[in-house]
């Protein structure tokens, strides 16, 4: 096999298309030949940037309401006993069986890939306050108090974003910006302790992979306090909401910042 | 689950079929470009997929059908409102013989950090700079389509989908390489 015949499989390779042999003879040629491997590195990368960053952009409610508007709804009708349970069961029972062979590998496997996810939302917080350090002009709009920065948002974001604490001495509210976590738009808002900045992320929280393990009750939510390149990281829930707090400040300061930003308004 | 044989038969495929509402509309906004088309071009797939209802083979994929109505219907009312090229050499040089020279912004692992730190509206902005034929089939390969689904969805062959998607791919790669710099 050549190089232009490896490249030709890459991703069939990747996504587990190949027969056998072919898969054999491609990931030998991939421990020996440095360019083709790097390209399969690129392609993955490529992949994974896709799957997690390209914004989706599902369907809105009204339109949804349209469309089951149009289709009409199944009539009521009598049905035979097999319609009635054996449609039913059987496929339960066949997931039933699926689930007793899947779930123990699940549970095996479970642990290592919520840490990966975690790892990814902390490295995405950090890149993102990094993002905006660099930024020559980081704030899209400067505050003049949180009644100020928080209808700025409106119409920029399909979301509201709830932060309650409209800053204090400790914490000085600077301003607020659109930017991006993941595949999602996000809330930025940016305090500042003494000359640190302290960046907010506010985003929709679904469809992630939130950390179960390690959480800290702080004020009313249950937070996960991790670091990762010297800087500090806070992340947690509340509602549909996500929140990601990130800063080189103390951690013990970024935390109190999450107790202040935690409480009802 | 429903069957051919059930007299309802455009209400229980309208009930699978609302499931993919959301894939549905994430690719006509890429396809056409803003919120308002993609409505349109959703609605009229769904309208178009209950009028032949009766065409939809049982235990095929219903998801791959509905991708291919919303080809046809985006093709049938909107490509013809533009001068767009789409395929755009697409079909007509081969991705894999290109080499090496194809990567060359991804040289190292430095700029691998790179792509990997693309925030998502970069991501976005290079995908509607592609071809819609490009970003057709980028996005049905993400949506885990088989080749020979997407082949379906475009009407063209499996063997075409392959060069397709690897030209695409390095297309999107060049362009994000714009914003990794």
């Amino acid at each position: 096999m050549d190089c232009q015949d490896v490249r030709s499989q890459l991703l069939d390779y990747q996504r587990g298309r190949l027969e056998p042999k072919l898969r054999r003879d491609v990931r030998a040629h991939l421990e020996t030949c440095g360019a083709c491997a790097h390209t399969e590195e690129a392609e993955q990368a490529m992949t994974e940037l896709l799957e997690r960053r390209l914004p989706q952009h599902p369907a809105s409610l009204a339109l949804k309401r349209r469309l089951a508007a149009q289709w009409p709804s199944r009539p009521l009708k009598k049905d035979s006993w097999w319609n009635r349970w054996g449609r039913s069961v059987a496929p339960a029972f066949a997931v039933a069986v699926a689930l007793l062979v899947a779930i123990p590998l699940f549970y095996e496997r479970a642990p290592v890939r919520q840490a990966n996810g975690t790892a990814i939302m902390v490295a995405e917080a950090v890149n993102d306050h990094l993002r905006l350090l660099a930024s020559q002009h980081p704030l899209e709009v400067e505050s003049g108090g949180i009644h100020q920065v928080k209808p700025w948002f409106t119409g920029r974001l399909d979301f509201a974003p709830v932060v309650s604490f409209v800053g204090d001495q400790e914490f000085l509210l600077q301003g607020g910006a659109i930017g991006y976590f993941l595949d999602r738009k996000a809330a930025v808002f940016v305090f500042k302790r003494r000359l640190h900045t302290i960046s907010l992320l506010v985003f929709r929280g679904e469809g992630l992979p939130w950390p179960s393990r390690r959480l800290e009750p702080i004020g009313g939510i249950q937070a996960y306090p991790t670091a990762v390149r010297g800087f500090n990281v806070v992340l947690w829930r509340a509602g549909e909401l996500g929140y990601a707090l990130v800063s080189d400040v103390d951690s013990r300061e970024l935390l109190t910042l999450a107790d202040k930003l935690s409480e009802s308004p | 689950m429903w069957s051919r044989e059930e007299p309802d038969l455009g209400a229980a495929l309208g009930r699978e079929a609302l499931a993919y509402v959301d894939t549905l509309h994430n690719t006509a906004r890429y396809l056409t470009g803003n919120d308002a088309d993609a409505d349109d071009l959703v609605q009229e797939t769904y309208a178009r997929a209950l009028g032949a209802a009766d065409q939809f083979t049982p235990g095929t994929n219903l998801k791959a059908w509905l991708f291919r109505i919303l080809r046809n219907t985006f093709i049938s009312l909107y490509r013809r409102q533009r001068n767009n090229p789409i395929v755009g050499g697409l079909d007509t040089v081969d991705p894999f013989a290109q080499g090496p020279a194809d990567e060359k912004w991804l040289r190292d692992d430095i700029e691998l950090d790179r792509l990997r730190n693309i925030v998502a509206e970069e991501i976005e902005k290079a995908m509607m700079r592609l071809s819609e034929e490009a970003r057709a089939v980028i996005l049905l390969d993400l949506e885990g389509l088989t080749e020979v689904e997407v082949a379906h969805v475009l009407g063209c062959a499996v063997g075409t989908v392959k060069s397709r998607l690897a030209r695409a791919r390095a297309a999107l790669r060049q362009q994000l390489g714009d914003y990794a710099r």
